[in-house]
């Protein structure tokens, strides 16, 4: 049985200078699932994973994997595949022969690497030199190399990075299917509308701090889209339900804290045609914009009241 | 075990690109640079003065601080060219024990390197012995002679390429890796001779000269752990540099 591997932030900090870039960051990341870990540029992403995989050390806190340290893990890529950098390759080595170097290294035979190249689609190129490979084909190769190892967790960085359409799919099955037989998946992206398809919980970061964490599911309730010709008559209807109603500036209504199929439920009971009843498109980017857009709004306002004091 | 994995990748790593072989055709040209001094070229008075002797070939031939400046530079290329593609990531993400992953790297340079210098000197020995027969000279060293030089060439060319690699792991940056290493084995000896004429004795090209069987100016032991020295001193210090910075 695939030894399971929570991946657990405590109370991290990071500063570069007189910058923190990670800021009393804790939250956990469970096994079998995929987490997504989402924050705009800056953010402090990467340096988190840094900090977990011991390739920066954090000035405050600790970032282990399955209660370790990564350096303290025995082989650490047999527990941990990583893709970090989508350019860490000598240009003038052939994909084969990195993974080559890197399987000496873990200690994983030949066959291996044949069968990581066929499974990311480098079949075909596994000897052509790194430099000649377009990004997609980088961010191939280091997936294979993540994999190498056969681990059952999986730290990434952006891996979609330069993925045609395909190859986004190929990555999302993969990954999920990853998740499905309870590897850890842990992985960082600015395309939300991915990482809404990918991931199953979401860790959301702004500045270096926590702004929002739990289940996609439960933090996209309020994300429904709803056109009536009664949308007033509707919207008194759900409000007295218990959910939260408000207009859009296209004439639909935009309902919260209530389930699709309730509303559906309530508007035919109240004789209430509806003309579009769905999951509002793109409802994480607005929920991750809120979270951005409110934790800027609540430093502002410290800010303000900060130097309210000081006057 | 782990380790020697280690050492293993290393050593594909130094394996699976060109640079060995553009420092193999360096060998190549300056093998037959060797060969043509000795066609064409004259002491002051015209005459061929310089492979009259025993002692004359030996010196021409001996290869051992060029073998040194050579690999030198591949060692300082090596290491710091890790920074430069990104590979130092997947490096330390296999070895997150750092003096582990640094050492196995120094490891596989002191024996590319030993093994550059081997090649070096065997090509300037075939070119200079061919080249002094093509005009109808004796070719006088004995089979003792060649082996040393080689041998010379090889252990300072191995110290000389993990000099290079602690230059590298401190600097990280190519340029700057070079510049440190041509500092350390050209510039700063004959300085430091000007300031402190005893230490003529132990600057790099006399302490290889020695081991060479060149040079007479301290014993082969000492020679030897001088040569020693100049190469893990640089990389001890390499080496403690990676322990306590990030990566990236």
């Amino acid at each position: 049985m695939t030894p399971m591997h929570a991946l657990r932030f405590e109370h991290v900090t990071k500063r570069y200078g007189g910058t923190t870039v990670v800021r009393d960051l804790s939250f956990e990341v469970e096994p079998g699932r995929v987490t997504g870990f989402l924050g705009p540029n800056g953010a402090g992403k990467s340096t988190a994973m840094k900090v977990l995989l011991d390739l920066a050390s954090a000035d405050g806190g600790r970032a282990t994997i399955g209660g370790r340290r990564y350096r303290e893990l025995e082989n650490p890529p047999r527990t941990v595949g990583v893709v970090l950098e989508p350019n860490a390759f000598h240009p003038g080595r052939s994909g084969r022969n990195h993974l080559r170097v890197l399987a000496d290294g873990v200690g994983v035979p030949k066959a291996r690497i044949e069968e990581l190249l066929v499974l990311v689609g480098l079949g075909d190129v596994g000897d052509r030199h790194v430099g000649a490979y377009s990004l997609g084909m980088r961010q191939r190769l280091g997936l294979a190399a993540a994999l190498l190892g056969d681990p059952p967790v999986l730290v990434l960085d952006e891996p979609g990075n330069g993925l045609d359409p395909q190859g986004i799919r190929w990555l999302r099955d993969l990954l999920r299917e990853r998740a499905a037989q309870g590897t850890t998946v842990f992985v960082s992206s600015h395309l939300l509308a991915e990482v809404e398809h990918l991931a199953d919980e979401v860790v959301v970061i702004n500045r270096g701090r926590l702004v929002a964490t739990g289940a996609i599911a439960d933090l996209q309730d309020a994300g429904i889209s709803v056109r009536t010709p009664s949308p007033s008559q509707l919207s008194t209807t759900l409000r007295e339900a218990g959910a939260t109603v408000d207009s859009t500036d296209d004439g639909a209504l935009h309902v919260r804290s209530m389930p699709i199929e309730v509303i559906g439920d309530h508007a035919h009971r109240a004789g209430i045609a509806l003309h579009e009843l769905s999951a509002r498109p793109g409802s994480l980017e607005e929920l991750f914009l809120g979270w951005v857009d409110g934790d800027e709004t609540s430093d502002a306002a410290q800010t303000q009241q900060e130097e309210v004091v000081r006057v | 075990m782990t380790w020697l994995r280690l050492v293993r990748a290393e050593l594909r790593k130094l394996g699976t690109t060109k640079m060995p072989w553009v420092f193999v055709a360096v060998l190549v040209v300056i093998s037959a640079i060797t060969a043509t001094a000795v066609l064409i070229g004259t002491d002051a008075d015209g005459s061929k003065a310089f492979i009259a002797t025993r002692e004359d070939q030996r010196s021409l031939l001996a290869f051992g601080a060029n073998a040194m400046m050579g690999a030198g530079l591949f060692g300082a290329i090596a290491v710091a060219r890790e920074y430069a593609h990104g590979t130092v990531v997947p490096m330390f993400l296999t070895s997150p024990r750092r003096g582990r992953a640094m050492s196995a790297q120094l490891v596989a340079l002191f024996v590319v390197g030993g093994l550059l210098g081997v090649v070096g000197a065997a090509l300037t020995i075939v070119a200079g012995a061919v080249s002094i027969v093509m005009i109808d000279r004796a070719f006088l060293l004995t089979a003792g002679d060649v082996i040393r030089i080689v041998a010379a060439s090889s252990l300072a060319a191995a110290f000389g390429a993990i000099l290079g690699g602690g230059a590298g792991a401190l600097v990280r940056n190519t340029g700057g890796a070079v510049t440190v290493a041509v500092l350390l084995l050209i510039i700063a000896p004959p300085l430091v001779v000007q300031l402190a004429t005893d230490a003529a004795t132990w600057v790099p090209s006399t302490v290889v000269n020695v081991v060479s069987g060149v040079g007479t100016e301290t014993s082969l032991a000492a020679a030897l752990v001088a040569l020693a020295l100049w190469g893990l001193v640089p990389a001890a210090i390499g080496v403690g540099a990676v322990q306590r910075r990030d990566v990236i």
